[in-house]
């Protein structure tokens, strides 16, 4: 019946109003700006790993070449051993710190947790140098590494373990609070012994807390850029290969090489990530009840001792950064003084690259939050283009998959090109706002979804038949019921904006030279005082925006404590 | 009938290969209020949708007073809706609420004050204008978003199960009040539910459906007095289905006995379900003076307050069971007791035939 139905009824095409072509076309700009600034210029990089200096096609004669040379190809190894050794000590450390602030009665619980996220304010370069300050030729405790180098291995994985250990704690904080204390319950009354415990309800219920943490983890250090070119002395990596390649060589299509193994990880990393991400969610049933510790004196002064030990190990970095960056000469002349970040002397950065530095981060910051709300509203909530939609929501995920030195290489290669109509943005603010916003475009985009399905899904088509045009419920309804996570993500771009490294390294130009790179050029002129006073700023900038972000929430919050559910 | 206010023809929806609404057709009059009523997943959102034109239809129209607007955008049509969430905005005051509407019509702020404060004693919350939504009831804030549906003075009025997050108290005293809203402002509506008490007791027609289609559209009596399927009888009230066989034309054999009944279109010797609800089974006790009777155990006796349940078979009915419910007065005085036989009867006019065969859930 209903097929011959639809042989005799023409099927009915919905007529567009001005709502729906807005959407429509909106959806369609978005789309097109994730695969202008995104899709295009990371298709031409894979191109380019198939081509030769001249720009003729030459199949996998690259991939020969690069796999034909063991000095090269030894980088794999290396990246993959450093990598797996920081991410074992990261994940060890960080569920034992998750473990103390979610499990056990340790008091200061609240400041340990602030503490932990510190190394978040600074970028990656800035450990780095406080190893070479702690552990270098004029180290202050040079002697406990017994003779062995900080050069190396050793300083990248110390590195590493640094600047990602609050990366892994997040999402193991996030896994470990969501446990049943119902069967926490059953186990104990069952008779078993805390161990037992441990080992058949705590581990695996965080299992893939664990895994997604694991990979989070060593996607970070293999893909970092910051901490081996800083402390990795003749120890190829893949990441600071790229750089060489590119920067030192001027050789693209060997650095494209690179860059396509770089990815592998990651994208790895990436599909093991969403998947327990689902799985995590899941395994969240509604009618689980939360998991109140009790006091036990030996497990809670161990975990203290941990936490301590960990706050410590964190102050000491950034003590001995800040202390480097006051002291006068070090290690001959400790007296301290603010000549350090006079920058006038210093070779590779001045306040100039500071105040771009605020200027990019800011612009990044407005004008991501911006695209990332309008594209995650368009995402989630327009009647129209149902394929776009999805489209363009697989598009804003890539980021996630795409370490920021290939990011950075493959805009080289598309804004760079010859004859490309954008070629003016190439060596300007625009570009590194743009490189940044696409570099961490995903974790914000996935924020503002989460914000925006706890809205009622009705808030639309109760607009439509109030015959009222959606961008006026946009802004008057969905935006300020949104405003606590759009400053959120103001804020996450504002900080990785300032601190990040890696896809900026290739872009900037005399003009727009930043803050991170100028503490990697400073350190790599020998002025490492001042490259660490630069990291210090740095630090002390992000610190202040975000005490900032949280009076502005606190604030919000009081004025919309009002109509919010109580 | 005169010309309908709604003319719905030939509705499908498809969601890939599951067809979600099968070709319905219905009319709908100027200032009736009609339910949709079926189980869960039958199509009725779905076809709420379709007439909104938040999801517009695979195949078929849709005229509002004589106007094909089925394939307008909702923005383009005139219509007013009520969720079950409310869907109120919770950061603009009850008052902002409802005047949203109007503020995009650039109306004067004196007349949209005057209409807000007209709507706000409608739904008996003159008040509350200053309130967030969060500050309300449930069943306040359903009125509020009732009367921010009714500010625009929409033609339709939709409705997709206005009542079901409010408790039972509040619910069936929201249900009268939103009858006779209905009835004042002669407001044509459609309303969901699923709530067969609330269709019944609100609605001038119901639709049935199930999966997909219509079952039986009528008024609440038709529908329970006069079931159209089998369908429409099992799923509306309390039925006795039972398999019997046309004996003859107007005579059926159920178990042992022989019942007299309104036979259309069934040959003789097919086998037929005979439809009877519970409140129709008379019960004489020992006496039995009756055309259409036969005799019975009581194998079960629940007191249900008013009336009890009873639960018959052996006898005649062999081993079929029948349900009968009994006011408490006559059963007192037919002393009726567990095990004992008692003699039944079921006017003819009560029985009601479908074929066999098909039986939902
Ligand atoms: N977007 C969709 N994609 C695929 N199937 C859908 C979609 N929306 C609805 N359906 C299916 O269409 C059928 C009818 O759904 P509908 O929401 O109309 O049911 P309903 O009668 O309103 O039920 P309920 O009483 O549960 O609200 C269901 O089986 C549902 O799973
Ligand atoms: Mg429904």
């Amino acid at each position: 019946m209903a097929d011959t139905l639809a042989i005799v009824l023409p099927r009915v095409r919905p007529r567009l109003g001005r709502d729906e072509w807005l959407m429509g076309g909106s959806l369609l700009v978005l789309a097109l700006y994730l695969t202008v600034t995104l899709l295009i210029p990371l298709v031409v990089m894979l191109s380019k790993s198939l081509e030769d200096r001249h720009g003729v096609f030459v199949g996998l004669s690259n991939f020969v070449r690069y796999f034909g040379n063991p000095s090269l190809t030894a980088a794999i190894g290396n990246s993959l051993w450093v990598s797996a050794l920081a991410t074992l000590i990261v994940v060890t450390l960080a569920f034992g710190y998750a473990y103390a602030l979610t499990r056990s009665c340790i008091p200061f619980k609240g400041f340990f947790r602030l503490l932990a996220m510190v190394p978040l304010l600074a970028p990656s370069l800035l450990s780095a140098i406080a190893l070479i300050y702690l552990f270098g030729n004029q180290g202050a405790l040079k002697s406990w590494l017994f003779g062995a180098s900080i050069y190396g291995p050793i300083g990248i994985v110390m590195g590493s373990v640094f600047w990602t250990f609050p990366h892994a704690l997040i999402i193991l904080i996030t896994a470990l609070s969501t446990a049943d204390a119902r069967l926490y319950e059953a186990s104990e009354s069952l008779g078993a012994s805390a161990w037992r415990t441990f080992t058949t309800v705590t581990l695996p219920g965080a299992r893939y807390g664990l895994i997604s943490a694991t990979f989070v983890t060593f996607t970070l250090v293999i893909t970092d850029f910051g901490v081996p070119k800083v402390v990795g002395g003749q120890f190829n990596m893949l990441a600071t290969d790229i750089y060489k390649q590119v920067v030192g060589q001027q050789n693209f299509q060997m650095g494209a090489v690179v860059s396509l193994i770089l990815l592998l990880p990651a994208l790895l990393a990436f599909f093991v990530e969403r998947w327990a991400q689902s799985k995590q969610t899941s395994a969240l049933s509604s009618r689980a009840v939360p998991y109140q510790p009790k006091p036990h004196a030996t497990r809670d002064l161990a975990l203290l001792g941990l936490v301590s030990l960990v706050g410590i190990l964190i102050l000491g970095i950034l003590g001995m950064a800040a202390f480097a960056s006051l002291a006068k000469l070090w290690p001959y002349n400790l007296t301290l003084t603010l000549h350090h970040y006079d920058f006038s002397t210093a070779d590779g950065g001045s306040w100039a690259s500071y105040f771009n530095s605020i200027r990019m981060a800011f612009y990044t910051a407005v004008f991501g939050s911006v695209v990332v709300f309008a594209g995650a509203y368009l995402v989630e909530k327009s009647r129209v283009a149902k394929a776009l939609r999805t489209a363009t929501h697989m598009l804003a995920l890539i980021p996630m998959a795409v370490p920021g030195m290939v990011l950075g290489l493959a805009y080289i290669f598309f804004f760079n090109a010859p004859g490309n109509p954008l070629q003016f943005l190439y060596g300007s603010m625009a570009i590194l706002v743009l490189v940044s916003i696409a570099h961490f475009y995903t974790v914000s985009h996935l924020t503002a979804l989460t914000a925006l399905k706890q809205l009622d899904p009705e808030f639309e088509s109760v607009s439509a038949s109030l015959r009222t045009p959606f961008y006026r419920t946009l802004w008057r309804v969905t935006t300020p019921m949104c405003l606590p996570a759009i400053l959120d993500i103001a804020i996450y771009f504002f900080i990785n904006a300032m601190t990040t490294v890696s896809a900026v390294v290739f872009l900037y130009s005399p003009a727009t030279t930043l803050a991170s790179v100028a503490v990697l050029n400073m350190d790599d002129a020998g002025d490492t005082a001042a490259a660490a006073a630069m990291a210090m700023l740095i630090v002390v900038t992000a610190g202040g925006v975000r005490l900032l972000h949280a009076w502005l929430s606190h604030w919000l919050h009081q004025r919309t404590q009002a109509w919010r559910q109580r | 009938m005169s010309t309908p206010y709604l003319r719905i023809r030939n509705l499908t929806k498809r969601y890939g290969h599951f067809t979600a609404l099968d070709d319905v057709s219905i009319d709908i009059v100027k200032g009736e209020l009609i339910c949709f009523l079926g189980p869960s997943g039958c199509g009725k959102t779905t076809l709420l949708r379709a007439i909104s034109g938040l999801d517009i239809q695979t195949h078929g129209t849709v005229e509002q007073d004589g106007r094909d607007i089925s394939a307008l955008p909702p923005a383009k049509r005139d219509f007013g809706i009520v969720f079950q969430s409310y869907a109120l905005f919770q950061n603009l005051t009850v008052a902002r609420n409802i005047a949203y509407g109007l503020e995009n019509r650039k109306q004067p702020r004196a007349v949209i004050q005057q209409r807000v404060k007209e709507l706000l004693e409608l739904i008996g919350l003159p008040d509350s204008g200053n309130k967030y939504p969060s500050q309300l009831s449930g069943g306040q804030q359903q009125r509020v978003a009732l009367a921010r549906a009714l500010a625009v003075s929409p033609g339709l009025l939709l409705l997709d199960e206005p009542l079901s997050a409010l408790d039972a108290k509040v619910r069936i005293h929201l249900r009268d009040e939103i009858k006779a809203l209905q009835r004042r402002l002669g407001l044509t509506t459609i309303m969901i539910t699923h709530d067969q008490e609330e269709a019944i007791g609100m609605a001038d027609r119901i639709v049935v459906m199930s999966n997909g289609k219509i079952e039986q559209v009528g008024t609440p009596f038709e529908i329970y007095h006069q079931p159209a399927s089998l369908f429409v009888a099992e799923f509306i009230g309390a039925m006795n289905l039972l398999p019997a066989t046309l004996v003859q034309q107007g005579e059926i054999q159920l178990g042992q006995a022989r019942l007299t009944c309104p036979v259309d279109g069934f040959a003789t010797g097919t086998t037929v379900r005979a439809a009877v609800r519970p409140e129709d089974v008379v019960c004489t006790g020992r006496t039995n003076g009756h055309a259409n009777s036969f005799e019975a155990e009581v194998q079960e006796l629940e007191f249900m307050g008013p009336y009890f349940w009873l639960s018959l078979g052996g006898g005649a009915l062999g081993e079929h069971r029948l349900r009968a419910q009994l006011p408490r007065q006559q059963a007192r005085e037919l002393d009726l007791r567990l095990r004992e036989f008692t003699h039944l009867h079921i006017p003819a006019e009560h029985i009601r035939l479908f074929p066999d065969g098909y039986r939902h859930g």
